[in-house]
């Protein structure tokens, strides 16, 4: 072996491996990404992780991590390679995903995805370059850029305007998510032992499963400090250091959590979560409720959130289905999750509902006098309008032809000891009103509605009863 | 005791850069820079003079270069002239194997009953029947079911929902799960979709698959939480930035949100590239019958995946050409994948094949202009209905037979117009220059089009507008 077998024995996504680029990085001479790269390829070969390992390549100098790693690789947009890490990370929970970053990727545009992704804890591991420049884009400022440092966005040196040089092991270690975050630096043969050793532990802690590390690597990057290579070791050392300390920020000791069984994809068990049954639900029509409309009803539930006139929509929805009719449900809501409008369209269709809006509805069920008074006015001559008596004192005189039945939906509920059922008095009033479907359609739905929550099923089957003993009394 | 040796360092000076990091890290002063220019690469390498050389191995720490200051071991050529690398480094770049397909399995499901379930709902039933245990999301209004129905089922499938911290981070999630080779997907409504862009061309660009669930509302900006189809402009003409398509699936029922979900999967990965399903609030909120299939899906895994294992270690995902020919080639090669694409233009017609009046119209507002073309037949007017299920590609073909005898065409639209120029491109696209002039009835800002709006435009022909 002459060399890491991690590398490419020939780089040929480099200019098609022509010529020296075949064996050369694209890095300038004196680059810390050359060296954090070897110590990267030294630490997968040493775990001996070579064909699990995903590098992550981001955009930056180091966009072309994947023209030298022979590992599965994945280049992803500017900042977001923590996330693509974690992407890959659970769609294979064996493979050892490595987001590797440049100050601009990890610490301005992608600020997001770091730090969640460090909280989000879930282990992957991160290198992060930090060399105080934008390198890629030719020298502007990066959030790592020291106070009064030149770049060609801060050409009089970043001052106070610009803000402050963004600490980011610091930052990473202040979140409870990360289990290991150290910053370790290049500029000589001490900290670059230091640095291969933090590297390779960072990639252990996620082989172990145990959770997120972050290695934030001080770099050099000749070029845009115009300096030359040793130079800029130094200018490391003695400009950077004291703004960007070295060592270990956080190590906390965590037993081994992630572990992941493979993804389930038995039918069963999907069919029984959606709750499909292959069990026919008993009929009781004879056929559609042609008295009502030729082949398509329309109906409106009125009333305030928290009334139920979703719930009682959707159990009118399930009744015609089951019956083997089509049936259609739209809720409408005010902004505010309780206590705004809550307005239900339901159409009931022999064979399918084309139109499933209910601007002019043949039933009306109103809970409240606003509901009443905005929707009588919109049903159909000849059709039925079923109001809660208890709050609306005073109904809205509407066509002659259409028949008003108004019955205490709240009365009864709160007689029945539970408020909440009172949209299930209105279906029984429905039931007796318009006689839509035999009482057992709706009382089967109910029923199938409530079979996790057995004991409630008698009250609502009264609720029921009662909506339809007071349409019946009504109507004597 | 007898030491371990250790090899000393070997360079070829081809492959330095003579940035000088070793001359530091050697105790014993054996590295110099040369007094000479190296003529291959233009640049001054060192030289190594290692007879005081105690193998120490600093220096190579300290060299950037992979291929730059390396261990001789024994028998290596140490004096050396520039050789075909290959010759010394062996002729293949990697001895990683090569992948093939692992293909996916369809698996028998029992007959069931029908389901009385939301869009969403329905949705996200699809999306796990088509074999997705990867859903990442970020709650908006008024597509959130969908996902809180997958954060309550895959858990116990052993799956993956996660709550991404925006919905730049969602799609670069996907971009992660898609790239090793796994079906994923997310909901999302009009601004969330905006934000996942960046990541939809880039997925475009990187060939993954993947399915987004855009259930429109209001705009533009924050806009409002209710219905409209404004993002049919983005969806088929806006993905990003660069040469981006994506088939977008227009369901109108919760049977279709169910049943295109499952086919945008299929497709997704059939052309390597996302899938758009563009739903109306109304639509993901609306509940109606849903029958389930008699088959679902168990997910291979593609040869070109980076899964993080030995079989797929060769392959890489990325949307980089930096060549400009390379790019240019990989453009037509997307061209020729989208003209590919042109096969799966679907659409329903409904009585259009002796109509004079043809409305045309998607999703939910399709269901009203449905009922408004069976009210105009009861009325004696023959009237149909066009109805595009995949709006790119569009349906041009299907479109000029359901046009064939039409004197006017309606379209029916929440929008300002986006459904009317998808169907004024295509049909200048196919070379149709005769056909009845267009009129429309529009809705916006979360309102859709009424079935009286409609039945006023064909029987009054008198502008509606909100």
């Amino acid at each position: 072996m002459s060399k890491a077998s991690v590398f490419y024995d020939k780089f040929e996504r480099h200019s098609h491996g022509e010529g020296l680029k075949g064996h050369a990085t694209h890095y300038c001479p004196g680059c810390g990404h050359g060296l954090a790269h070897k110590y990267l390829a030294d630490a997968i070969d040493e775990l001996g992780i070579q064909d699990r390992t995903v590098a992550i390549s981001p955009v930056g100098c180091s966009v072309f991590l994947y023209y030298y790693f022979d590992v599965g690789n994945s280049q992803a947009a500017h900042g977001r390679a923590p996330v693509v890490a974690l992407g890959h990370k659970f769609a294979n929970p064996e493979s050892v995903v490595i987001s590797y970053q440049g100050d601009g990727d990890l610490a301005s545009i992608g600020l997001a995805e770091t730090v969640a992704t460090a909280q989000l804890g879930a282990p992957i591991t991160v290198i992060f370059i930090n060399n105080a420049i934008y390198g890629m884009t030719g020298g502007q400022m990066a959030p790592t850029t020291l106070m009064g440092q030149n770049s060609t966005t801060s050409p009089s040196g970043r001052n106070e305007y610009n803000g402050q040089p963004m600490k980011m092991a610091e930052l990473i270690a202040g979140l409870d998510g990360p289990v290991y975050v150290e910053r370790v630096a290049l500029y000589d043969a001490k900290q670059r032992i230091k640095a291969k050793k933090a590297i390779q532990k960072a990639i252990k802690l996620q082989v172990e499963g145990r959770g997120y590390s972050f290695i934030e690597v001080l770099a050099e990057c000749p070029t845009h400090l115009k300096m030359d290579p040793e130079a800029t070791e130094k200018w490391v050392k003695e400009c950077m250091e004291p703004v960007y300390p070295l060592g270990v920020k956080k190590d906390v000791t965590v037993d081994p959590w992630f572990k992941r069984n493979p993804p389930c994809f038995k039918g069963e068990k999907l069919l029984s979560l959606a709750g499909a049954t292959s069990e026919h639900p008993e009929r009781f029509c004879k056929g559609f409720p042609t008295h009502l409309a030729p082949n398509d009803i329309s109906l409106k539930l009125a009333g305030s959130g928290g009334d139920g006139a979703q719930t009682a929509a959707m159990l009118i929805a399930r009744a015609s289905i089951n019956e083997g009719f089509d049936a259609t449900h739209i809720p409408s809501y005010g902004p505010e999750s309780r206590g705004g409008t809550s307005y239900a369209d339901v159409h009931v269709a022999e064979e399918e509902v084309l139109n499933p809006g209910s601007p002019d509805p043949q039933v009306l069920i109103a809970f409240n006098t606003p509901s009443l008074a905005k929707f009588g006015p919109t049903v159909r001559r000849g059709g039925f309008v079923i109001y809660d008596s208890s709050v609306v004192t005073e109904a809205p005189v509407l066509d002659p032809s259409i028949k008003m039945f108004p019955v205490p939906f709240t009365g009864i509920a709160t007689d029945l000891g539970k408020a909440v059922v009172k949209n299930i008095v209105a279906l029984g009033a429905l039931q007796a009103a318009t006689n839509i479907f035999p009482k057992d359609t709706m009382l089967t739905a109910i029923r199938v509605a409530l079979k996790d929550k057995c004991a409630l099923i008698p009250l609502n089957e009264e609720a029921f009863a009662w909506g339809i003993k007071s349409v019946e009394a009504l109507n004597q | 005791m007898a030491l371990k040796e250790r090899p000393k360092p070997f360079l070829l000076p081809e492959y330095c850069k003579g940035c000088g990091r070793c001359l530091d890290a050697c105790a014993k002063d054996c590295i110099h820079l040369s007094d000479q220019i190296n003529p291959l690469t233009g640049l001054v390498p060192v030289e190594l003079d290692l007879t005081n050389c105690n193998a120490c191995g600093l220096c190579m720490d300290a060299c950037p270069e992979p291929y730059g200051l390396r261990p001789a071991h024994e028998g290596e050529i140490q004096d050396f002239e520039l050789e075909d690398p290959a010759k010394i480094f062996g002729v293949k770049p990697s001895d990683a194997p090569e992948p093939v397909d692992l293909p996916s399995e369809v698996l028998p499901l029992p007959r069931t009953e029908p389901l009385v379930i939301k869009g969403t709902y329905a949705s996200a039933l699809g999306a796990l029947l088509a074999g997705c245990r990867h859903v990442y999301g970020y709650p908006i209004t008024p597509s959130t079911e969908g996902a809180e129905l997958m954060a309550k089922f895959l858990p116990k499938l052993d799956g993956t929902f996660i709550q991404a911290v925006s919905e730049v981070a969602t799609v670069n999630m996907m971009y992660g799960t898609a790239g090793a080779g796994l079906p994923t997907m997310t909901f999302t409504s009009s601004p969330g979709f905006s934000l996942m862009l960046e990541g939809v061309s880039y997925m475009i660009g990187a060939e993954l698959p993947g399915v987004f669930v855009n259930v429109m509302r209001g705009g533009p900006g924050l806009g409002n939480i209710a219905p409209e189809q404004a993002d049919i402009k983005l969806a088929c003409h806006g993905l990003g930035h660069g040469n981006t398509r994506a088939i977008v699936l227009a369901p109108a029922t919760p049977q279709e949100m169910l049943d295109l979900t499952m086919l945008a999967f299929e497709l997704s990965f059939k052309y390597r590239n996302p899938v758009i399903l563009l739903g109306d609030g109304y639509l993901g909120q609306m509940t109606g019958k849903v029958q389930l299939p008699e088959t679902m899906i168990k997910p291979g895994i593609p040869k070109w995946a980076v899964y993080g294992d030995a079989m797929h270690r060769k392959n890489v995902i990325t949307s980089i050409f930096l060549t400009e020919s390379d790019l240019e080639a990989h453009n037509v090669h997307l061209n020729a994948k989208y003209e590919a694409m042109q096969v799966e233009a679907r659409a329903e017609s409904f009585l259009c094949d002796d109509a004079e009046v043809v409305l045309i119209a998607c999703n939910t507002p399709a269901r009203t202009a449905k009922g408004a073309v069976q009210e105009l037949r009861h009325q004696g007017i023959k009237a149909g209905l066009f109805r595009p299920v995949t709006l790119w590609p569009f349906p041009v073909e299907e479109l000029k037979a359901a046009i064939h005898s039409a004197q006017r065409i309606v379209v029916v639209e929440a929008s300002a117009g986006q459904l009317e120029d998808e169907i004024r491109l295509a049909l200048s696209k196919a070379g149709v220059r005769q056909f009845p002039e267009i009129e429309n009835v529009r809705r916006m800002g979360g309102v859709l089009p009424q079935q009286s709006e409609i039945m006023t435009r064909v029987l009054g022909r008198k502008e509606v507008l909100a």
